[in-house]
């Protein structure tokens, strides 16, 4: 029973909760994203907290942390991009807005 | 005791930055100017602005003087007259000269004026164009190093200072350098004459004292990055090392606070152009330049 | 139980500071303080990664997450109605929906994290500069493909977000 593991996993669902309950209750798409950060950002504290108290001799750990630091930032790459690009096209980046796919 | 005698020196080194800057800015040699205007300031009123954001405003000046403090203590002046000897020095100076971004950022936002708001995100702008110009240099020194310690970079040029085995490397760290000090040429965010003080305009007595050190400890952190990256350290003939260090660290400081002025300030755009369409170009051809190099030659 | 009780109080302490920003992160009505708030959350993250001696991993987060964040507060100020906060303005949906399920997440995570057997502790670590050779030889030998496949997608995705949002050059728009 690896008490500071467990205490890091916790605090990796409290970084989860908050940021899921983000995702889904902010109206426009750049708070939206920066709840999608502070879920891959517990992610990245449970990948961390795996790695040092279960492997830490298997860089394998810290490689996947890489690839996903390097994901959050391609995903807000091209995020923004989508964002500049509806903001110009339709004047707001509010989500309540995009009922155009709607059935 | 090391550091007592460290923290002293990197103390008298702010205040020669200071005096130097004073003599690039009004022409004159004076040692005691910093001295004087230092307790003018906090002798004067502190004027604050109408509807600030208070926590930005605060906190904005201190954040940038721990931001400089943070990228001073990787900095070796000698083989262990070091503050901090992480195995990832080099990585740690670049993240806490990082912070001086979000310090700007916050002191252009806080003061609720547009001329400081114009400046702070004119910082952001002009950082854009020449972060990686910060990181890709240290990549190609890390290399020879083959480690991201601050003091293994300097014994690995026990042989060949960096300055002549990567130029295009030093040229490049050297003007990023400047932009990341925010010193003219491209002082965009305080842009004197043209933002009437930028970030600097509403801050008043303590708090302008506080920022002003702060800048000079910034600009102190990046001579010894410079030194420490390229011009060999503490390393040298006849003196003691750290008094080499001393020396080095006022020569690029003079020479990136004279020289700077000669050029008029670069517009944002053509900055962002020459970063992003020249500069990174130029330090993917230096890291694969110092590659070759380092796999043919046995330096 | 391994590691120290110092670990253990910075782990708990950058723990809540995290937690602690991320709420902020929604619950204030300054679009720049939100972004910025973001950043100190990270931040701590960061900082949680090197007391768990994962040197390069905590200062490479505190690095990029930085910049990111203060390029996102640029955004926000840019796409935002009241990057002030100083009108107030309602700017959530579904409320109880998403507390509910950040709710049922939490519960599930914290189930999971407590009650799971993991295993037995680890019995030492590799000390930061030997981590950070370690960490270049499995990048440039086992995960080579990888990373490089990783760096072509990161390429794409940059040119593809760059011709997205560069604007149309017709004046009656865009194809």
């Amino acid at each position: 029973m690896i008490v500071e593991l467990s205490v890091t996993l916790s605090i990796g669902a409290g970084l989860f909760a908050v940021g899921l309950y983000g995702a889904l209750s902010q109206t426009n798409l750049v708070m939206i994203l920066m709840g999608v950060e502070l879920i891959l950002a517990a992610a990245l504290v449970n990948l961390v907290a795996f790695w040092r108290y279960l492997h830490p001799d298997a860089m394998s750990g810290q490689m996947f942390v890489l690839i996903v630091m390097t994901v959050m930032a391609v995903e807000m790459a091209v995020g923004f991009g989508i964002a500049i690009a509806r903001f110009r096209s339709r004047g707001s980046v509010e989500m309540e807005e995009a009922r155009e796919l709607k059935g | 005791m090391s550091i007592a005698i460290l923290l002293l020196t990197l103390t008298l080194g702010a205040y020669f930055i200071a005096v130097i800057e004073g003599w690039a800015v009004h022409g004159r040699f004076s040692l005691t100017r910093p001295a004087l205007s230092a307790v003018a300031l906090f002798g004067r009123e502190s004027l604050l602005a109408r509807t600030p954001d208070r926590l930005f405003f605060e906190a904005a000046p201190v954040l940038l003087l721990v931001a400089g403090l943070l990228a001073v203590a990787v900095i070796p002046l000698a083989p262990g007259l070091i503050i901090a000897d992480l195995a990832t020095g080099a990585l740690f100076l670049n993240a806490a000269l990082a912070y001086v971004l979000v310090a700007l950022i916050m002191a252009g936002w806080g003061p609720n004026g547009g001329y400081a708001m114009i400046g702070g995100w004119r910082f952001l702008g002009q950082f854009i164009a020449y972060a990686m110009l910060i990181v890709m240099p240290i990549t190609a020194v890390a290399m020879r190093a083959e480690s991201l310690s601050t003091t293994m970079i300097v014994t690995s040029q026990a042989d060949l200072w960096n300055v002549f085995y990567q130029p295009l490397g030093f040229v490049l760290f050297v003007l990023a350098a400047m932009g990341l000090a925010w010193l003219p040429p491209l002082d965009l965010p305080n842009a004197p004459g043209d933002l009437a003080g930028g970030v600097e305009a509403e801050y008043t007595g303590v708090r302008l004292a506080v920022l002003r050190l702060a800048r000079m400890v910034i600009i102190l952190a990046l001579a010894g990055a410079i030194v420490t990256f390229y011009l060999g350290g503490w390393l040298g003939p006849w003196l003691p090392g750290w008094a080499w260090s001393v020396i080095k660290m006022l020569v690029v400081t003079t020479v990136m606070l004279t020289t700077g002025r000669l050029v008029p300030r670069v517009r944002e755009a053509d900055l962002l152009a020459a970063g992003w369409k020249l500069g990174i170009p130029l330090a993917l051809a230096n890291i694969f330049l110092v590659g070759v190099i380092a796999l043919v030659v046995d330096i | 139980m391994t590691g120290s009780v110092w670990e253990l109080f910075f782990l708990v302490f950058f723990g809540l500071a995290a937690i602690w920003f991320g709420i902020v992160v929604f619950r204030t009505h300054s679009m720049v303080r939100s972004a910025l708030a973001l950043l100190f959350s990270q931040t701590a993250i960061g900082a949680m990664f090197m007391v768990m001696q994962a040197e390069f991993l905590g200062v490479l987060q505190i690095m990029m997450m930085a910049t990111e964040m203060s390029v996102m507060a640029l955004f926000m100020v840019m796409f935002m109605m009241d990057p002030g906060g100083m009108g107030a303005m309602e700017m959530s949906h579904q409320k109880r929906l998403s507390l509910r399920a950040g709710g049922v997440g939490l519960l599930a995570a914290l189930a999971v994290s407590w009650l799971a057997d993991w295993g037995p502790a680890a019995a030492s670590i590799p000390d930061a500069s030997r981590q950070v050779e370690l960490l270049g030889i499995e990048l440039l030998g086992r995960s080579m493909f990888i990373f490089e496949s990783a760096g072509l997608t990161i390429l794409t995705s940059m040119i593809a977000a760059t011709m997205v949002a560069i604007a149309p050059r017709k004046p009656g728009g865009g194809t």
